[in-house]
């Protein structure tokens, strides 16, 4: 065995023929290599020229290397070299002692470990010594010196446990071993995983041994992973994978139901440092809500499992508000802070559609665990009749005050509220807010801390009984309940007597609220005691007894003789009393995992410890005569190639083989310039880039050279007049084709209809659908009114009309109308009346707005849908009208030239742009008198 | 077979390649024309003919005999026709014929790395304008063995096309001939011939009188010895094989060997009063071709005995 590197030699003293290895290097110097051959003409000369001493060129000295690693890779393979030696511990007879960590961090490479000791066990033996087998778990057990057959007995039977172990409590019972034994030889097999009081063991341990010699098993096994700190968020599962080393390392999470079926498996990967690492559970909530183990897949430890019970199940929480489904101040709303509060832990149902009573019978319906009531009234007989019958089943009612509340009167609150004429409708109101108090000891708020910062202004009051006090979870100041709540059969009901808003307290607006109502979250679905109330829970805790426990490997198994029942509130990490697994009763038991959810595991750090280091060896061992051997036959090989090589002159070759590259690198060139991706992706990033850098107005490039040249301009003077008029300063338009380039940029698209131009294939059509439904607006302009002025209700039956309905049969087109006089399109910039362009008798169509059919639908200046017409047809050529030349005189005449029609059809296209852009927020605009008069209130 | 067919490639594509630049070379050096002509007419022994009497080969006038004058002068039988001695004079020119030889052995062929030519193309290139130069100039250009001398105005195609149909074996050194005793002779070669072969080329040549230059034209790794390692050394031409195992340690040795075989060659060409200059081809052309036409005419004018150092010799 060298330091460090577990290799041995079988016979040593073959290693003497390295020596020989100089003499070699200068035989191997001396030999020379074939010469170049070389033509010279006056080699006659030279043979007038008798050497003075022929000493022969030297041999590369990379070559003369590569022999000499051959011969003494030769000389290495004669001396028998194996790999992962049979280690072992010896050379005294002082009796052996051997410290065996056997918590949940020693299961995943236990048979590692065992062998490791069943080693030291067999070299002991050889030696007579005695053996002291001390497993680091057991600190009661008196340590003996045993025989070896025996201790081999006694190894077998020690087996992980399922929990984190504590060795310093060991250190006195080997101390009063070592006092009495006197030499002693120590061997500690280590997981290498500190679970706590790792360093302080250190320490007392080289403290305890004194001087003796210590071998520290550790490294060479599979270091430890554990799971800890499963939550069950709002969008999947997510559980913490933590380990002690260090390196990239990947692995999988396995979810498993209760009935030991999969569930699905989610991927967790550790960076270089990483020492935590997460992995996560996408699966709806019923699957979620049915895992009840988690597991690293390949790792058999305690640790490595995660058992899950109800606590981690995502209720679903009805929520229902009596309040009018009104959201026109959605974050004041009551139901906006329960969903804030309870999303995180719950997945929250709101009924904010309906009435309350068949928002109530649909949740009962849908047998919701929990139901919110936040400010609901009056309940009808027959609906507080069920919502009776499914609380004594188990159901958990939460209900919020408000003025609502205040006024009804029924038997679903835990506490008969105070009634009376007052003037705030029973609720009182200070002068000075009031600071929540206390949560009372034995009720679910038992343990959170009192928010400062709450204070309540109003509140319903409750009767004062003989049973209140017993019944009030949280209380302000002056001893007034803010939370009552009872059990009534399996179920419970509680009252928040302030409202789930911020009206009457800013309690809705803490962070306690989320805590509060996550232990009530927690509550619903397992709360077992029938007819038992708050109180008589809460003095006597609940205990549990063990129902399936984990053994060190992570499997189920009876629990063991010393589990012990536990309170049925008990959210530690598994000890030995507390074995890890499920307690309680079989239907809704209570899981103790082996790693509370807040811990971490460390490396021990041994590095103080003065002792021999030795690596668990995992591996068999290796006879590496092969590999020395086969690889000293490649680089003779190689030698020779390199021979052969040198004599038929090095040179030629070399040349041979940079025309062979030139060739080559030739043709990579010539392939890379023949693909034509890459230049293209990335002409296609540079339109990408050119149209989102700056608002662009595009028109679809027909493929008739007149029309586009005519639109092209129209839409440049388009564009330099929206400069000139509004502060909207878009960039130079862009020609697109439908067919091929990204529409999704340009807000507007100017597309003159060619009379008989063909369909655009459907590919282009679906595009042109998606670009309209994702709020595009497309403009046709058939620019054909002066052929055909428009018939009966504005149809006309020109070429480019038709060749327009052919586009669009395969469109899907809303419903369409002329221009109505309020619609907002005329009077998003100028108040106009109608929209020409170079002619004035065309019909400018847009999608139908939803008819307001009541009264005020008159007095209202405009009228805008909730979104943009998708769609705008005109077929008053706004191009013709638009278009320029350079040097500044309109391109086209107009027809019929009525004064200032150009003017005009500029207008209709800062209307139309002005509409794209800003959408119904004009609608909204000419409001704005009326807006201002409201918020003043 | 199949070296030799690789070597003929190689020739043909040299010599088309030097078609080509000596061309643009003999173009872009009018100013060595122009140089040629300047010194041409300074000097007495020019390579064109003078019109005047003097050292010729072609008959000029004859001239009553000047008593005083040797007797042997007298041209008997024009001195027959009537009462008068006569002087048989001839024209004074030096209508010489220059016999170029580009070595285009398989071991010019050899080009380092980093060279800009191979040798053999150096070479030709070099031949070629020189040719075209001297042909303009009006002498009459030759390579021996292959072409004979002539002044034709296409002589680059001319010595192309001989070079192109040759099927003889590509010796190193020019083969044995006699030259005129006023011929002159240029050899481009790289001269790693054996001193023997290279001492009895030149005496054969030699033997007539003719004059000449030996342009040694050598790569920079044939100078510098750049080797490193194990190496085979090839002889190109099929003359053996010499493996050296730290080829950077011959770098000395064979310096010193290289700079002794050309002492040896320069003595040789001392003794005989030739021109003996190296050329590396990682030089220009133009410096050699520079060096060519001004050491011709140089060594016309001047007394044969001094060796000319014009142009940089390694």
């Amino acid at each position: 065995m060298m330091a460090g590197i577990p290799l041995s030699f079988a016979q040593p003293l073959l290693l003497l023929g390295l020596l020989s290895l100089p003499v070699l290097w200068w035989l191997l110097r001396v030999m020379p290599p074939r010469p170049r051959r070389i033509e010279f003409p006056p080699t006659r000369l030279l043979f007038d020229i008798r050497p003075r001493e022929e000493t022969p060129s030297r041999t590369p000295w990379w070559l003369t290397a590569l022999r000499l690693a051959a011969a003494a890779l030769v000389i290495l393979a004669a001396a028998g070299p194996i790999w992962n030696p049979q280690t072992g511990v010896g050379g005294s007879n002082a009796p052996l002692v051997i410290l065996l960590d056997d918590g949940w961090s020693a299961a995943a490479s236990w048979d590692t470990r065992i062998r490791a000791a069943d080693e030291l066990i067999a070299n002991a033996d050889n030696d007579r010594r005695g053996v002291a087998l001390v497993p680091l778990s057991e600190p009661a057990r008196d340590i003996t010196l045993m025989p070896a057959g025996t201790a081999r007995v006694a190894l077998r039977q020690i087996s992980p446990k399922p929990h984190s172990i504590d060795r310093v409590d060991t250190l006195g019972a080997l101390d009063r071993f070592l006092k009495a034994t006197g030499d002693a030889e120590i061997a500690w097999l280590s997981d290498g995983v500190d679970t706590g009081r790792g360093a302080e063991f250190v320490e007392n341990l080289a403290k305890t041994i004194g001087d003796r010699k210590l071998t520290l098993f550790e490294g060479g096994a599979a270091p430890a992973q554990a799971l800890v700190a499963a939550e069950n968020a709002a969008a999947k599962m997510t559980v913490k994978v933590l380990r002690t080393t260090g390196g990239v390392a990947a692995g999988v999470v396995r979810a498993i139901d209760a009935k030991g079926s999969p569930i699905g498996e989610a991927r967790y990967a550790f960076g270089m440092q990483d020492r935590e690492s997460e992995a996560a559970f996408d699966l709806p909530v019923e699957l979620r809500n049915d895992i009840s183990r988690l597991e690293i897949s390949g790792e058999r430890s305690a640790g490595a499992v995660q058992l899950l019970d109800k606590r981690w199940r995502r209720r679903a929480v009805g929520v229902v508000t009596g309040a009018t489904s009104d959201t026109a101040q959605p974050l004041l709303a009551s139901t906006f802070y329960l969903t804030r509060a309870l999303s995180p832990f719950a997945d929250v149902r709101l009924g904010d559609r309906g009435a309350p009573q068949q928002v109530i019978a649909q949740f009962l319906d849908q047998r919701l665990p929990m139901i919110v009531l936040a400010d609901v009234g009056t309940l009808s007989p027959e609906i507080r009749e069920r919502l009776n019958a499914w609380i004594d089943q188990g159901g958990v009612l939460i209900r919020f005050a408000g003025p609502r509340l205040a006024q009804a009167d029924d038997d679903l609150v835990p506490v008969k509220l105070r009634r009376g004429g007052r003037t705030l409708g029973g609720s009182l109101t200070w002068e000075k807010p009031q600071h929540l108090a206390s949560f009372a000891a034995d009720a679910p708020f038992a343990g959170l801390a009192v928010p400062k910062d709450v204070t309540v202004n109003r509140q319903v009051l409750a009767e004062p009984d003989a049973v209140l006090a017993t019944k009030t979870w949280a209380s302000l100041e002056d001893g007034t309940p803010l939370v009552t709540g009872e059990h009534r059969g399996r179920g419970i009901v509680s009252l928040f007597h302030v409202g789930a808003d911020s009206r009457w307290s800013d309690l809705p607006m803490s962070g306690s609220f989320v805590e509060m109502l996550r232990r009530l979250v927690d509550m619903s679905g397992y709360t077992t005691k029938p007819g038992a109330g708050v109180a008589a829970e809460a003095t006597n805790v609940e205990t549990v007894a063990p129902l399936r426990t984990l053994d060190g490997f992570g499997a189920f198994g009876p629990p063991p003789s010393a589990a012990k029942p536990m309170p049925a509130d008990y959210r530690d990490r598994a000890t030995a009393e507390h074995p890890p697994g499920f307690y309680g009763p079989a239907d809704g038991p209570i899981a103790v995992n082996t790693l509370a959810s807040a811990d971490r595991i460390a490396p021990l750090d041994t590095s103080s410890l003065r002792a021999q280091r030795a690596s668990y060896t995992n591996a068999e061992p290796r006879d590496l005569r092969g590999i020395l051997l086969s690889s000293s036959l490649v680089l003779f090989l190689i030698d020779a190639v390199v021979v052969a090589m040198l004599g038929a002159g090095l040179a030629a070759l070399w040349r041979r083989r940079t025309a062979a590259a030139t060739v080559l690198l030739a043709l990579i060139l010539v392939a890379a310039s023949i693909v034509p991706s890459p230049t293209r992706a990335q002409s296609n990033d540079e339109f990408a880039i050119k149209a989102v850098s700056q608002t662009r107005l595009a028109y679809v490039v027909t493929g008739n050279a007149d029309v586009d040249s005519i639109v092209k301009a129209g839409m440049a003077g388009l564009t330099l007049f929206l400069a000139q008029r509004t502060a909207l300063e878009t960039g130079d338009p862009v020609g697109i084709d439908p067919t091929k380039d990204e529409l999704a940029f340009f807000p507007l698209i100017y597309w003159p209809v060619v009379p008989g131009a063909p369909k655009p294939p459907q590919d282009a059509i679906n595009r042109i659908a998606a670009y309209m439904k994702q709020g595009g607006t497309v403009l046709f302009d058939t620019r054909d009114a002066v052929e055909a002025p428009p018939g009966e209700n504005g149809a006309s039956q020109t070429p480019g009309m038709r060749t327009l309905r052919e586009i669009l049969s395969s469109l899907d087109v809303p419903e369409l109308e002329p221009v109505p006089r309020e619609h907002v399109l005329t009077k998003t910039f100028y108040l106009l009346r109608d929209f020409p362009g170079r002619f004035t008798s065309g019909q400018t169509w847009v999608e139908t707005l939803p008819r307001e059919d009541d009264d005020d639908a008159a007095s209202r200046p405009a009228r805008g849908g909730d979104g943009v017409s998708p769609i705008i047809i005109t077929s008053n050529d706004l191009a013709g009208a638009w278009a320029h030349r350079p040097d500044g005189q309109p391109m086209l005449p107009l027809t019929p030239n009525e004064p200032r029609q150009r003017e005009f059809a500029f207008r209709s296209g800062v209307n139309i742009v002005m509409y794209i852009l800003t959408g119904n927020y004009k609608a909204d605009l000419v409001h704005m008198p009326a807006l201002l008069e409201r918020l003043g209130q | 077979m199949a070296a030799e067919t690789s070597h003929e490639n190689r020739e043909i594509v040299a010599i088309r390649r030097a078609d080509g630049e000596s061309r643009t070379l003999a173009a872009s050096l009018p100013r060595l024309v122009l140089d040629a002509r300047r010194i041409a007419a300074n000097v007495i022994h020019g390579l064109h003919g003078r019109r005047r009497a003097g050292a010729g080969e072609s008959f000029w006038q004859y001239r009553r005999f000047v008593s005083g004058e040797p007797s042997q002068n007298v041209d008997w039988r024009r001195s027959a026709r009537d009462d008068h001695l006569y002087v048989r004079e001839q024209e004074w020119e030096a209508a010489h014929t220059i016999w170029l030889w580009p070595d285009r052995s398989p071991s010019m062929a050899f080009a380092s790395k980093g060279a800009r030519d191979s040798k053999l193309e150096r070479g030709l290139i070099v031949t070629f304008a020189l040719a075209e130069l001297l042909v303009s100039g009006g002498e009459r250009v030759g390579i021996p063995g292959l072409m004979t001398p002539t002044a034709s105005r296409n002589v680059i195609d001319k010595m192309a096309q001989a070079m192109l149909h040759d099927d003889a074996v590509r010796a190193s050194l020019p083969p044995s001939f006699v030259p005129s005793a006023l011929a002159e002779i240029v050899v481009l070669s790289d001269f790693w011939s054996p001193m023997s072969e290279i001492r009895t080329m030149l005496a054969g040549l030699s033997a007539s009188g003719a004059h000449g230059t030996l342009i040694q034209v050598v790569d920079p790794a044939e100078e510098t010895f750049p080797y490193a390692g194990r190496i085979e050394f090839v002889e190109p031409e099929g003359f053996g094989v010499i493996t050296a195992g730290r080829a950077e340690s011959w770098a000395g040795d064979y310096v010193a060997r290289v700079a002794l075989h050309r002492d040896e060659i320069r003595s040789e060409t001392n003794r005989l009063d030739w021109l003996f200059s190296t050329h590396t081809t990682s030089r220009s052309a133009a410096e050699l071709l520079l060096f060519l036409h001004s050491g011709m005419m140089a060594a016309k004018g001047s007394a044969r005995g001094s060796t000319v150092k014009a142009g940089r010799s390694a």
